[in-house]
């Protein structure tokens, strides 16, 4: 009997081509237009690119104290190594002093660096960029006075000490917290995944609807039938858990294999994540279509909106719509279903271990058990006052 | 003795403020072809919906195949087929697939299910539409795919209700032969319609309905001799004088005459040969006349005369 049912629960889910459109069709639409979007974006404002400096070599008037230090310490060859390489910490442009103010008025670098006695900043503007050229001025100036004194006191030990030095002149280094991609709009496909998996409450809707006796005409049906209400629920849920899986798979394998959306080297917990996500989709569903006697039109608006609100309180719409929300109530983002399927794959792909993840996992375990159960209980009532 | 397969005792359900069913009372017998008849609000559907124990009801008892009715009573469920007023069918599945879910609730054994649906198949003519989506199916063959789910696990106790509705007459034809075909291979029938014509047609036993409450009861020929119609002659004729009205109305058993200036219907109440004697009297009065008929009392007359209105509305 359940085998039966289950058969064609999936197979007529499968036939519905209105879940076929809003389950399949429109995530790879809406991910295209994602991709087309925010593609580049990242590349364009996120990635730390060289900062542009012009620095002046002309020394007028070189005390003798400065000139033994230059001597002995190749001040340009350091310079010329942060510029150069994969991730290149500057990038020169070597002028005397009237091109190089030139330059800065046009906003064509952010600082002067001049060699001029010590080494010496001019900036016009404050910023992220100008306090890392203060930083790498900073460190360079005091090195030379760590670099003199310690070639005086031990001159066989010149190269091994300006070697260490030079190195750790280095104003940034990049350090990962993790293989995974950190790309800010990757967000965006997080919530594309969390809106296909509350699209799923649509499914779970159609649960109750079809074996409620006082919903539907098929559920009425069902219900004459010596089959117990049990039996079709159950089937029925796992059916649509079955077919929203699927649903959940397309959608990240499309996203990962033809849109090439990184995700991280985590995948396959990725596609775990999107399916979880879309069984909590259906739960949801599912308890909301056996709330009251209201018709059949209503509950699916009302499923559609609060599927909505959660995507858009998730950041599908706003971006930082989660963030605004984690400071006004930090509560809702712990409970609101699209959040936590979009936090649970942010933490597969930024964190080292799976804690975080676990936890997300564990809440979306909780929120589906709790809502299959209410809606267990509500969907159990063998009776109707009114059909 | 004839066993009895469904009573219904003292059925009172409210919905709000409205009585739909008025202290229902109502027994079938096995072998029964029985007809509710009453118009649109009766309470003929809320009957059936009580009975399947879909509805809750306020007080009474039912009782099927001599078993309280409940629920969760899956051993007298799985003896009743159920054709509803609408069609309840998966639009997703096609015509096979919808009468072999529907039989796989009642049926597990495969071979014999592939055999049943085969039957049902066969019996609403449905051969030629297996592999159709219902959506293709126009509205008449739509009502057979429905009874051909609602009777595929052969039962012993069929529920129609009103399963013409809306259906061309070729197919209208066909399901009620279908329902005698049944009722013959002796499945039970409870058959709901406000279409006097089938009832009458169809059912050994009918009960009629009106407000919630069973008003009349028996065999149509027992129904019909609760009133006091028991034939009318109509006769077009053109100019009748009003003193040879009166005196058609004068003549024995005749209690009612009504002339609209073209036709003239004469309500007689018991005796024979009536026709004869009104013609007579035109005859006499050397008058010509039209077409002459006659007819039988009919189960609107029995309605109509116990209730005061017609059993359908005039535009059905």
């Amino acid at each position: 009997m359940f085998l039966h049912y289950l058969k064609y629960e999936i197979l007529s889910s499968l036939r519905v081509k209105d879940l076929i459109f809003w389950l399949i069709l429109f995530p790879i639409i809406l991910g295209t237009l994602f991709k087309i979007a925010f593609g580049h974006l990242y590349e364009k404002f996120e990635t730390f690119s060289a900062i542009p400096v012009a620095v002046v070599d002309e020394a007028p008037e070189l005390d003798s104290e400065f000139v033994l230090k230059m001597e002995i310490f190749p001040t340009r060859d350091i310079i010329d190594s942060v510029s150069e390489g994969d991730q290149p910490f500057l990038k020169v442009t070597y002028t005397d002093r009237k091109q190089a103010d030139e330059l800065l008025k046009k906003g064509k670098v952010t600082g002067i660096i001049s060699m001029e006695g010590k080494l010496s900043l001019t900036v016009h503007d404050s910023g992220i960029e100008e306090t890392l050229l203060q930083n790498f001025v900073d460190r360079f100036n005091s090195s030379i006075t760590v670099v003199t004194e310690a070639i005086t006191s031990n001159p066989n030990a010149e190269a091994e000490i300006i070697q260490a030095i030079s190195t750790e002149i280095k104003a940034v280094t990049d350090i990962p917290l993790t293989k995974g991609n950190t790309d800010y709009y990757t967000e965006y496909f997080y919530n594309l995944i969390a809106m296909v998996a509350m699209y799923g409450s649509l499914t779970g809707l159609n649960i109750t609807i079809r074996n409620q006796g006082n919903l539907s005409k098929l559920g009425a049906r069902k219900c004459c039938s010596p089959a117990p209400k049990s039996i079709s629920l159950l089937a029925s849920l796992i059916g649509s858990f079955i077919v929203q899986s699927i649903c959940m798979l397309i959608c990240v394998s499309f996203l990962r294999f033809v849109l090439r959306i990184d995700f991280g080297s985590r995948l396959p917990a990725v596609y775990l994540a999107a399916v979880c996500g879309g069984i909590l989709g259906v739960s949801f569903g599912f308890c909301i279509g056996s709330i009251g006697a209201l018709k059949t039109e209503i509950k699916t608006s009302i499923c559609f909106a609060v599927s909505m609100f959660f995507c858009f309180c998730s950041g599908l719409m706003i971006g930082n719509m989660k963030i605004i929300i984690e400071e006004k109530a930090p509560w809702f983002n712990k409970i609101n279903p699209a959040a936590v399927v979009t936090d649970s794959l942010y933490y597969l792909n930024v964190d080292k271990d799976y804690s975080r993840f676990q936890t997300k996992m564990i809440t979306i375990a909780v929120l589906s058990a709790a809502m299959i159960l209410l809606g267990f209980g509500l969907t159990r009532r063998k009776k109707y006052a009114s059909l | 003795m004839e066993k009895t397969v469904v009573k219904i005792e003292n059925l009172v359900k409210r919905y709000g403020e409205l009585l739909a069913l008025d202290h229902f009372n109502l027994e079938i017998k096995e072998g029964e072809i029985f007809g509710l008849l009453g118009p649109n609000g009766s309470g003929k559907t809320t009957t059936i919906n009580c009975l399947l124990s879909l509805l809750t009801f306020d007080k009474g008892n039912i009782e099927i195949f001599g078993k309280k009715m409940t629920p969760v009573s899956y051993d007298i469920k799985k003896e009743i087929g159920i054709i509803m007023q609408d069609v309840a069918v998966f639009e997703e599945l096609t015509v096979l697939e919808n009468i072999d879910y529907f039989c796989g609730l009642y049926i597990r054994d495969k071979a014999l299910r592939k055999q049943y649906i085969e039957e049902a198949v066969k019996f609403v003519g449905l051969e030629d539409f297996l592999k159709f989506y219902p959506k293709k199916l126009s509205g008449g063959l739509l009502r057979r795919l429905n009874i051909a789910c609602g009777i595929a696990h052969k039962p012993k106790l069929i529920i129609l209700d009103e399963p013409t509705v809306a259906v061309d007459p070729q197919s209208r034809n066909k399901i009620l032969e279908g329902i005698e075909e049944l009722n013959r291979n002796g499945a039970t029938v409870i058959y709901t319609s406000h279409y006097m014509e089938e009832v009458e047609q169809l059912c050994t036993r009918i009960a009629i309905m009106d407000k919630g409450k069973k008003i009349a009861e028996g065999t149509k020929d027992e129904l019909k001799r609760m009133i006091k119609n028991t034939e009318t002659v109509s006769i077009d004729i053109l100019n009748l004088p009003d003193e040879v009205k009166s005196e058609i109305s004068a003549l024995p058993h005749i209690y009612d005459t009504i002339y609209n200036g073209e036709k003239l219907t004469v309500y007689c109440s018991g005796g024979k040969h009536n026709l004869i004697r009104i013609l007579d009297v035109l005859q006499k009065k050397d008058l010509s006349f039209g077409r002459v008929y006659t007819e039988l009392p009919t189960l609107n007359d029995v309605f109509l005369e116990i209730t005061g209105k017609a059993l359908r509305d005039k535009e059905e």
